[in-house]
């Protein structure tokens, strides 16, 4: 399995060094604009509209918070739904998990490398870009009034991790589920689009407050608070165990799979007419 | 007793209420190449991909070197080497790291490096990436990745699609030194001369059922029985109803009978008459097959 992760690794070596490199223009951009702009987002504080995005701008915890914690995310898990399901339903529909099955290998062990690449790769992204927020946030630091350091700033992007790591495994057991992957790209992303604004929204609607916990965005805190202290352990735990259980799930599914086939589980014993 | 490679009994695959194949029974034995001849859609990949595990099947059971396909996978892909007939590859990668990469998972260690023999022997460039190979050179890789591994069975589907006349033929060699290297070989085609020379049996598929198998010397022994019998005046009639003769043809001074046997009384019952020539003809292998494809001829060999 090993070999496998290694190959499945150097798949996406130009993924992780591209989209880690793009995304340090975020920090760059959205923390190193911030003292021009500080005193306009204290204005702006208590829009709604901002609110029912997730955003709280009055300090710079506050905006750091919305935007590394909370937007980054967003656009990470883009990566790993693309990858999520492109690593199994992708390469199942042009062929190339064919090849891959006919090998002496274990499903599982295909599954294990692959979830195991996904994973790895959100990291290495992660790390790049907490580090480019840490040297940012350096160049800054004597511009603004914070109390927060360096090593808040990597630990704070770091910290939304769990949630790509839930929608990457919940990508990945969708692609080892739906008939093809235009359907697991599909569902995926109405998680987290869902789950983005549900939460924002189930925050400030009375009506949608009991689905809460149906939300991924509800374990994620982008207060300044947050970055400041870290995430609610009980949060993250949540998140992880929603990572772990969609890929068991995944390994299940990919097990029984009838690949080539295209077909839902219920239609893969096969009828005979 | 027969040492058997492949045993399918009663495999059967339906996808939904689609019949993909139906209670197909056959056994190759070691050392044969075997060709599986059916048209597009007869059920020849489906059989492959339950061989190889890529699904299991509705019912019945496949094995290979006695081992079931569904619960000993892993262990039988060692010993395979497989080319398939939709070929997929990582077009960013160039051919010589895919045969590394394919070396790599596959741990085998006693081959190290003979796909660059492969390559030469089918001037494949293996510097270039794949993205920029023609459709007969990425047939190219995915022969050379099918025999790099020195498998003990290749399961080849289509090995020659795409591919020029020269190569093909390269191809068919390589798979006539697998046989004598005492290799087995399934051989999955349409192209009804490359199963002719290179395949020991064929099996014929039809509509996802196993319609014949037969040696391949034995399809062909029947192309001396087509005669051609040529009358000074018209032929006669109802003088040749023996059991293994079928009419095809009559016209005002000849008929043509394909004799499967009694030979020997159709030469006697036309002797009767004034004979003035008699033709015999070469029946292709596609002649052959087109009898079991077509709708009248229903009749299994099996």
């Amino acid at each position: 399995m090993f070999r496998l992760l290694v190959q499945e690794l150097k798949f996406r070596r130009n993924a992780i060094i591209g989209w880690g490199l793009g995304l340090c223009f975020f920090p760059l951009m959205y923390i190193g604009i911030y003292p021009s702009v500080a005193e306009e987002m204290a204005g702006l504080a208590d829009l709604e509209i901002y609110q029912a995005m997730g955003m709280s701008l009055g300090t710079f915890g506050d905006w750091i918070g919305s935007i590394m914690i909370v937007m980054l995310p967003l656009i990470i898990a883009i990566y790993a739904i693309g990858n999520g399901t492109g690593t199994l339903a992708g390469e199942e529909e042009d062929g190339r998990l064919e090849m891959l099955v006919t090998l002496p290998l274990p499903r599982w062990q295909i599954v294990t490398a692959k979830a195991l690449a996904l994973v790895i790769s959100t990291v290495l992204i992660y790390l790049i870009v907490s580090i480019a927020s840490w040297l940012v946030f350096l160049g800054i630091e004597g511009q603004i009034e914070t109390e927060l350091a360096g090593l808040d700033m990597f630990s704070a992007v770091m910290s939304s991790w769990p949630i790509v790591f839930a929608v990457s495994m919940l990508a990945m057991f969708l692609a080892s589920f739906c008939s093809n992957r235009r359907y697991a790209t599909i569902i995926s992303t109405a998680i987290l689009v869902v789950s983005y604004f549900g939460s924002n929204l189930s925050a400030s609607t009375p009506l949608l407050e009991p689905f809460e916990p149906f939300f991924l965005f509800s374990y994620l805190d982008g207060t300044g608070k947050a970055v400041a202290e870290g995430q609610q352990l009980w949060n993250v735990m949540v998140l992880l165990t929603i990572g772990v259980v969609a890929f068991e799930l995944t390994l299940i599914f990919f097990q029984i799979r009838k690949l080539t086939v295209g077909a839902w589980p219920w239609q893969r014993d096969g009828v005979e007419g | 007793m027969k040492n058997f490679v492949i045993e399918t009994r009663d495999l059967t695959v339906y996808y939904g209420t689609h019949r993909g194949i139906l209670d197909v029974n056959l056994s190759v034995e070691k050392g044969e190449v075997f060709g599986f001849l059916g048209p597009n859609g007869a059920g020849k990949t489906t059989t492959q991909r339950v061989l190889l595990d890529v699904f299991p099947p509705t019912r019945g059971q496949a094995t290979i070197f006695g081992k079931d396909c569904q619960n000993d996978g892993v262990d039988i892909r060692q010993h395979i080497g497989y080319l398939p007939g939709e070929l997929a590859l990582y077009a960013n990668m160039n051919a010589a790291d895919f045969f590394k990469m394919y070396e790599y998972l596959r741990r085998d260690k006693k081959t190290n490096g003979y796909w660059k023999e492969l390559a030469d022997r089918l001037d494949l460039d293996t510097s270039r990436k794949i993205s920029q190979f023609s459709r007969g050179n990425k047939q190219k890789v995915g022969v050379v990745a099918a025999f790099m591994n020195k498998a003990d069975l290749l399961i080849l589907d289509e090995p020659t699609g795409g591919l020029d006349p020269l190569v093909q033929k390269t191809v068919l060699e390589m798979v006539r030194e697998a046989k004598a290297d005492g290799r087995t070989v399934f051989f999955s085609s349409h192209i009804l001369s490359e199963v002719q020379a290179v395949c020991d049996r064929v099996g014929i598929i039809r509509d996802g059922q196993l319609v014949a198998i037969q040696r391949v010397e034995d399809l062909f022994a029947q192309r001396m029985n087509r005669l051609t019998l040529i009358f000074e005046g018209p032929p006669p009639e109802g003088e040749f109803n023996f059991d293994g003769v079928t009419e095809l043809e009559k016209t005002r001074q000849s008929i043509t009978l394909e004799v499967r046997e009694n030979l020997p009384l159709v030469l006697a019952a036309a002797s009767q008459h004034d004979v003035k020539d008699i033709e015999t003809h070469n029946i292709s292998l596609e002649e052959i097959f087109l009898t079991y494809y077509s709708k009248e001829e229903g009749g299994s060999l099996v």
